[in-house]
């Protein structure tokens, strides 16, 4: 279990993390989700003992990172959001020299693991190729193959599907998820919904350093007022006069960014021709309408009143 | 991280070439040449040989604090910090190894020197080399120093090749405390490259042990070891590159 107890990070004034609590459960998938700039990589480095926090205290099964920082660093593996490889190495001896620094296998184990995984991802074959001659997708999975072959009691992944195409998305959620049911525990932070979505036991929103929910993505979304989003985009410069739409004792909420609006409700398809005049009437150029279920980026948006870009 | 950081000298085996074809040209040219120019101090090349080495072994030894900044940029650093290695074997293995790799490349200058000079006693070679290695290893802890306390690349450049440039110059490897301009010559004693080249030298050619130098050495050592572990694990986990 890892638990962040009013943690926080200040790096001069400003607080990347601040006052975060939340507890991740052995042996799930975390998703923690979030913009570019919302803590996540601090809050995954401080638990990986790469910085220490400024306040609060976070405990990795058990350990304090402050004061058993190599004791947690002997069960987590971190795979990074940009490779951090040795460009002139090989795939092959980037993960082999990994897993000398952080299991105690002997060298036919080592090598006997990296080669099983190499072939998984499909890069066998280019072993030997540096690194800093690959693409931004190779390296990536090289990246994520260094805490796969691990193994580590907490497996951290940022970003773990940036720069790689569909079916290699699809086949490293696959081989988390195998991470996952080998006893790992695993956090996963991610900008993209449908990781979270389709990947995660649980999902924590992390915005401005702060918690903001945690939750399955299930309960998350049953939570969201309505439980239906009508999505509408206005001309340009258009605004959308709300008291006129939360009059209807269906709609829940309204938002609006830029020229969309957000409209969460019940009984949409009903209200929609209704919602649609009464803007019309009022002067309101609509571009488009367009109604559905609840998604985990109205969740977001609910919760922080961000569309996660 | 010993081993590693010594592996990385290997891999571009063709720096280690090119300098040593510099120093070689240096020896057989430069100082050949100054020798028979200075009138005032017979004698010059043997001093000036050996000062060479002293002077290759500081300048080799800086490196690491470049490669640490640029570890710390490319957010490899990151990566090495979260591998299971207690910090104080962490910040020695680095030292270790930037001062053992200053060695490797080295020690060929330094028997091509002994055989010049034919130094043949097993002791003073053991002496001269327990020299050379006290100053790569206090280099070290005050390259990594540096680079863990400056954060522009620019500024660091400057700060690394004034800091190389006073430790170097500012000493008796090259030319003796006597012929030094005043200004110079207040500052040299202190510089921890004239406690190793006075040290070598009296090894080599006195074959006596020059305590000042290494007592000068050792101090050299400790302090800088100690700022350098201290800085880089204070610096970097606040998130100094953050």
């Amino acid at each position: 279990m890892i638990g962040f107890d009013n943690a926080g990070k200040r790096f001069g004034t400003l607080d990347a993390v601040k006052d975060f609590s939340m507890t991740i459960r052995d042996e799930e998938i975390l998703g923690l989700l979030g913009p570019n700039g919302a803590g996540k990589t601090t809050l995954m480095l401080m638990m990986g003992t790469v910085y220490r926090p400024t306040s609060g205290k976070i405990s990795v099964n058990g350990l304090d990172v402050v004061h058993h920082p190599n004791d947690v660093r002997k069960i987590i593996g971190i795979a990074f959001q940009d490779p951090r490889v040795d460009g002139i190495l090989g795939a092959f001896d980037v993960l082999n020299w990994h897993l000398k620094m952080t299991t105690n296998l002997d060298k036919v184990e080592r090598e006997d693991r990296v080669e099983k995984v190499l072939r998984a991802v499909d890069l066998w074959d280019a072993r030997n190729k540096r690194t800093w001659l690959m693409s931004g997708g190779m390296r990536k999975k090289v990246e994520d193959c260094k805490v796969l072959a691990q193994r580590p009691k907490i497996a951290v992944f940022d970003e773990p599907t940036a720069f790689l195409d569909v079916p290699s998305r699809l086949l490293m959620w696959k081989m988390i998820r195998e991470l996952r049911d080998e006893g790992s525990t695993v956090i996963v932070a991610t900008n993209m919904m449908d990781e979270a979505e389709r990947l995660s036991d649980r999902v924590a929103i992390v915005n401005l350093g702060k918690l903001v929910a945690i939750d399955t993505p299930e309960q998350l979304k049953s939570k969201t007022k309505g439980g239906e989003v009508l999505e509408l985009t206005l001309g340009d410069g258009q605004e959308c006069p709300a008291d006129l739409l939360t009059q209807f004792s269906e709609v829940q909420d309204v938002s609006q960014e830029n020229n969309k609006v957000t409209v969460y409700l019940s009984g949409g398809r009903l209200l929609l021709p209704k919602i649609v005049e009464t803007l019309t009437n009022r002067g309101v150029k609509i571009d488009s309408v367009h109604l559905k279920e609840v998604t985990l980026e109205d969740v977001f948006l609910n919760y922080t009143g961000h569309r996660l870009e | 991280m010993a081993r590693r950081d010594i592996a990385t000298l290997f891999r571009t085996p063709w720096i280690i070439i090119s300098r040593a074809l510099a120093f070689i040209i240096q020896l057989f040219v430069f100082a050949y040449l100054i020798s028979g120019l200075v009138v005032k101090f017979p004698g010059f090349f043997p001093y000036y040989a050996v000062g060479s080495v002293v002077s290759v072994v500081a300048s080799i030894s800086f490196i690491i604090g470049y490669d640490i900044f640029e570890e710390a940029e490319e957010g490899l650093l990151d990566y090495l910090l979260t591998l299971p290695i207690p910090r104080r074997e962490f910040i020695i293995g680095r030292a270790l190894g930037g001062a053992i790799r200053a060695m490797i490349y080295t020690i060929p200058m330094f028997a091509l020197v002994a055989v010049l000079e034919n130094f043949s006693n097993p002791l003073s070679l053991i002496a001269a080399v327990l020299d050379l290695f006290l100053l790569a290893f206090g280099v070290t802890g005050l390259s990594i120093t540096v680079a863990v306390s400056v954060r522009s690349a620019n500024r660091f450049d400057v700060v690394l090749a004034l800091l190389e440039l006073a430790v170097s110059r500012a000493s008796t490897a090259l030319y003796p405390l006597a012929f030094m301009p005043s200004y110079v010559a207040a500052i040299a004693p202190f510089s921890p490259v004239t406690f190793a080249a006075d040290s070598t030298r009296a090894a080599l050619y006195g074959l006596s042990l020059d305590l000042t130098g290494l007592v000068g050495l050792l101090a050299f050592v400790a302090i800088f070891l100690g700022l350098g572990a201290t800085f880089y694990f204070r610096r970097l986990e606040g998130g100094v590159y953050a």
